[in-house]
């Protein structure tokens, strides 16, 4: 492998700037595209949530399917456009950079994921309106035809975080590594984005933040994507800027949402919203991410079973002192502004005095709050955690190494 | 033509109940909205959520828009704004609608007509339950099985391919080690991905086992009949926990589930009961008194023996209405039984007896007869029957009607195998204490029973005032499948309750009909 790379960069090291545009050139359109339709799929995906906590009634093309369905088309047709082109038409450098699919065609493995994604998208569509005509409309997030749909929207992100990372693996410069490790951290950030809406259910809501039950659904689905990613990234900091991504995405969302005036056009409405209710404010991500860079840092690759355990602990810990406190600010009337948008709610709840208490506290057989319970909680989130974690170094040191 | 589409999307739809009546899932509805004499038609979903279908026929003045809304009981945010319904092509007065209906239990659908008379509205109580099982047709499970293979076919080779010559620089050919590494790659892959298909596929019947367990069931019920000084008595027992329990906080909560709402008077009684035999020959509407809030007895009118289907018609204070279905045995008579008069009870009425198949005119007794006059006409399941009766004395002329409950008649409707049963009146299929309990409605009633008390206060008033104007009874509905089924029409003259009784064939919609 290191052969192959000396031999080509030794040959046009004389000009380091044609070298940057050749790497970037070569980066150039699918990966914009993939990375365009990844962003279009999970901010169509935050709006249609807002639009069923809000309106309620869609058709299969109100404005943010159509956004989804534009992103997995997009990303769909240009990676099959690429494999098409580097299997028929692709000359030799083009087919070095690619795996082959069933042994005839060519094209980098992040365009392969890319359309598996699109596939699995489109299989969802007509057993997800199956679904609807069979057990009810669903208003929830979790059903097995929202898991394909999501199992796809997620290939089609990781496919285009994998195009951005063989690209930036390849990279010979300096500036195009960096400029292709923002675009992986871009796209890595749209998919924790992705993870964080699948979790929303246990934990999204400050109400959550006091339960071990935030801890375990966090700590079991989070640190599995955030460290692979940040190993995979050449970046400083990776995790964190990883985190800060997924906080934008979410604020901006919340902020714009909130700025547009609709109405619930279903009955029964027990609370009479005036503009789209966004998600609630995201998890305080970056904090636990800096711990899990700082311990990425210090372990380096060789200890990753030690790293992992400390992560698991790390991650948890940061988690709930960051969280603990947020949470109690955040059930105080000093949130409920534009800027933290608490205590927005779906038109279809009744509202009552459990908008300002604690769900889920870990409680004893009395059914009183049992500080035991949360801490035995808390470990089987650490141990979730690790778990999540060693999973994740195992992962993006695979990932690491991708270069086609 | 009223049609009901959307029911068939190359999928096998089966029915099993109704909720209230049984087999029959549509309202009807024929009254007033205002100044627009209207007949609705509304086809649910089966499942909850969903979206239903609406119809409304605009006879009389003329329209310039319809719209409609649905709402909850108990909704406190206000109602969304109304779905306009537009006009269907071709035929002139018919207006139809989509309304998502999100919730299931006491819904109203709300119809507004406007023209040049003005706007009226007419409010149609709507039970909207989870009643119908889809089945996944052999085309889509076909297709859905291919897409499902090529894609784990298509991860497992994504994966191979990736530590193949994922991880290669560009350019170099995979060494054996890797090939190997591949192959191990792709049997793990293969391995993950079962288990999560079967770990899926068993999240899937868990969620087909908990919808149907959520479908609706009416409360059980159980009839017997007893032997008294003064008579038989049928009496009807509510045996359903969820009723005898519903007022036990701690039983509700421990289920999860939410108390039944007291039952209200319809027609100012309390249970409207059917008992119709097994062979259809022998037919009574009676209504029982309640002894208790679970026992309702009633005197036994002189039926022939044999083996009998129950059907009972409840008003919940909610708006909600349903069937109970249950059976029994009524044995032969020991003695010349005579209707008792202690628990006797005027509007109770009953019939035994041959009905000629085809006959368009049953004569009751010596001076009436009824006429259907729209028999001639096919009857088509889904499509509205010509449910027209005309009452005659013997010589011809229009017999003088006495409301029978406060209305011009009713009849019932039951296909002989008895998967299908309704109570139907001049207005439909509704029931009146029902759309009262959402015009009565109150945002003080937080005492159950209070605005079941304004019902029947409102509907003795009504009966009181109520006359029949016509001699000719007009039921809006539409058979619900195809089958043999009977008609009993019932008409009060002269203090007496008249029961007469038709024979119908309904067939299957012509397939380019649809």
């Amino acid at each position: 492998m290191a052969t192959s790379v000396t031999a080509v960069g030794g040959g046009v090291q004389s000009s380091t700037s044609l070298r940057d545009r050749e790497d970037i050139l070569a980066a150039e359109w699918p990966i914009y595209a993939v990375v365009f339709a990844s962003a279009s799929i999970v901010i169509g995906l935050v709006w249609d949530i807002s639009w069923h906590r809000t309106i309620g009634r869609d058709t299969f093309w109100s404005p943010p399917h159509l956004l989804q369905q534009a992103g997995a088309i997009i990303a769909g047709l240009s990676c099959g456009y690429l494999a098409l082109t580097t299997t028929f038409a692709g000359d030799a450098e083009a087919r070095a950079k690619s795996v082959r699919f069933w042994r005839f065609f060519h094209a980098p493995l992040g365009a392969w994921v890319c359309v598996w994604g699109t596939i699995m998208m489109i299989t969802s569509a007509p057993f997800d309106n199956w679904w609807h005509n069979a057990y009810g409309l669903d208003v929830e997030i979790i059903s097995p035809p929202h898991i394909v749909l999501a199992s796809g929207m997620i290939g089609v992100e990781l496919g285009a975080m994998l195009m951005a990372l063989g690209a930036q693996n390849r990279a010979r410069s300096e500036k195009a590594r960096r400029r292709l490790g923002t675009i992986f951290a871009f796209a890595a950030g749209t998919i924790i984005v992705m993870v964080a809406i699948m979790i929303t259910e246990d934990a999204s809501f400050p109400n959550d933040m006091h339960s071990s039950s935030f801890y375990k659904a966090t700590g079991l689905i989070i640190p599995v994507f955030l460290v692979a990613f940040a190993r995979a990234s050449r970046l400083s900091w990776p995790a964190t800027r990883i985190a800060i991504v997924y906080m934008l995405i979410s604020l901006v969302s919340i902020w714009v949402l909130q700025l547009v005036p609709a109405r619930p056009m279903l009955a029964p409405i027990y609370n009479a919203v005036t503009h789209m209710v966004p998600l609630p404010f995201p998890i305080l991500l970056f904090a636990p991410a800096m711990a899990l860079d700082v311990l990425m840092r210090r372990f380096g690759e060789n200890r990753d079973w030690m790293l992992a355990i400390t992560m698991g602990v790390a991650f948890v810990a940061v988690m709930l002192a960051v969280h603990w406190f947020w949470a109690e600010f955040m059930l105080t009337p000093y949130a409920r502004n534009f800027f933290f948008a608490a205590d927005q709610w779906d038109y279809t709840n009744r509202l009552g005095p459990w908008q300002y208490e604690f769900w889920n506290l870990d409680r004893d057989s009395a059914g009183k709050f049992s500080p035991l319970g949360l801490a035995q909680g808390l470990a089987v989130a650490t141990a979730m955690a690790a778990a999540s974690s060693r999973l994740g170094l195992w992962w993006g040191k695979g990932m690491s190494k991708v270069q086609r | 033509m009223i049609r009901s589409f959307g029911r068939t999307l190359g999928v096998a739809l089966l029915y099993l109940v109704g909720a209230a009546h049984v087999g029959s899932p549509d309202t009807w509805f024929e009254g007033n909205a205002g100044p627009y004499r209207v007949t609705v038609q509304v086809v649910p979903a089966g499942v909850v959520p969903g979206v239903a279908e609406v119809f409304v026929r605009v006879t009389g003045e003329a329209a310039t828009g319809v719209s409609v809304h649905a709402n909850k009981f108990d909704a406190t945010g206000g109602a969304p704004p109304p779905e306009p319904a537009t006009a269907v092509a071709g035929d002139p007065g018919l207006y139809a609608g989509k309304l998502w209906i999100m919730s299931g239990g006491s819904n109203s659908v709300t119809v507004t007509v406007k023209g040049a008379k003005g706007t009226g509205t007419a409010v149609v109580p709507v039970v909207v339950v989870a009643y119908a099982r889809l089945g996944l047709d052999k085309p889509m499970a076909a297709g859905l099985a291919a897409m499902g293979i090529f894609l784990f076919v298509g991860l497992v080779t994504i994966m191979g391919a990736a530590v193949r010559e994922g991880v290669l620089a560009p350019g170099e050919v995979p060494g054996s080690e890797r090939q190997r590494k591949s192959r191990f790659a792709m049997a793990i892959t293969s391995v993950v991905l079962v288990a999560l298909l079967s770990g899926g596929w068993r999240w899937w019947n868990a969620e087909e086992t908990a919808y149907v367990n959520g479908m609706f069931k009416p409360l059980s019920a159980s009839a017997s009949i007893r032997e008294e000084a003064a008579g038989r008595v049928l009496s009807l027992s509510i045996v359903d926990s969820a009723w005898v329990h519903r007022n036990d906080t701690a039983w509700l909560r421990q289920r999860g589930s939410s108390s039944w709402t007291p039952l209200v008077e319809d027609h100012g009684k309390l249970v409207h009961m059917f008992a119709i035999r097994e062979d259809m020959g022998a037919f009574a509407h009676l209504h029982p008194s309640s002894s208790d809030s679970v026992t309702f007895p009633s005197a036994l009118p002189p039926l022939p023996s044999g083996k009998y289907r129950v059907f009972a018609d409840i008003v919940h204070e909610s708006g909600f209405t349903q069937t109970l279905v249950t059976g029994v045995d009524v044995p032969a008579a020991v003695q010349s039984t005579r209707l008792p008069t202690a628990t006797g009870n005027g509007d109770d009425a009953w019939f035994a007896g041959p009905v000629v198949k085809g006959a368009s005119t049953f004569a009751i007794d010596s001076a009436t007869m009824i006429e259907w006059t729209g028999v001639g006409a096919k009857l088509v399941a889904g499509r509205p029957a010509p449910l027209t009766f005309e009452i005659r004395n013997t010589d011809g002329s229009a017999a003088t009607l006495e409301p029978y409950m406060g209305m011009p008649g009713h009849a019932v409707v039951a296909r002989k195998d008895g998967a299908v049963f309704v109570h139907l009146h001049p207005a439909g299929t509704i029931s009146m204490a029902s759309q009262m309990a959402f015009v009565m409605r109150e945002p003080g009633d937080t005492v159950r029973g209070r605005l079941g008390k304004r019902i029947s206060g409102m509907e003795m008033k009504g009966r009181a005032d109520a006359a029949v104007v016509s001699n000719t009874l007009s039921f809006p509905y539409a058979f619900p499948k195809p089958g043999e089924y009977r008609v009993w029409v019932q008409v009060k003259r002269r203090g007496q309750v008249l029961t007469g009784a038709f024979d119908a064939t309904v067939s299957e919609v012509p397939a380019e009909g649809r």
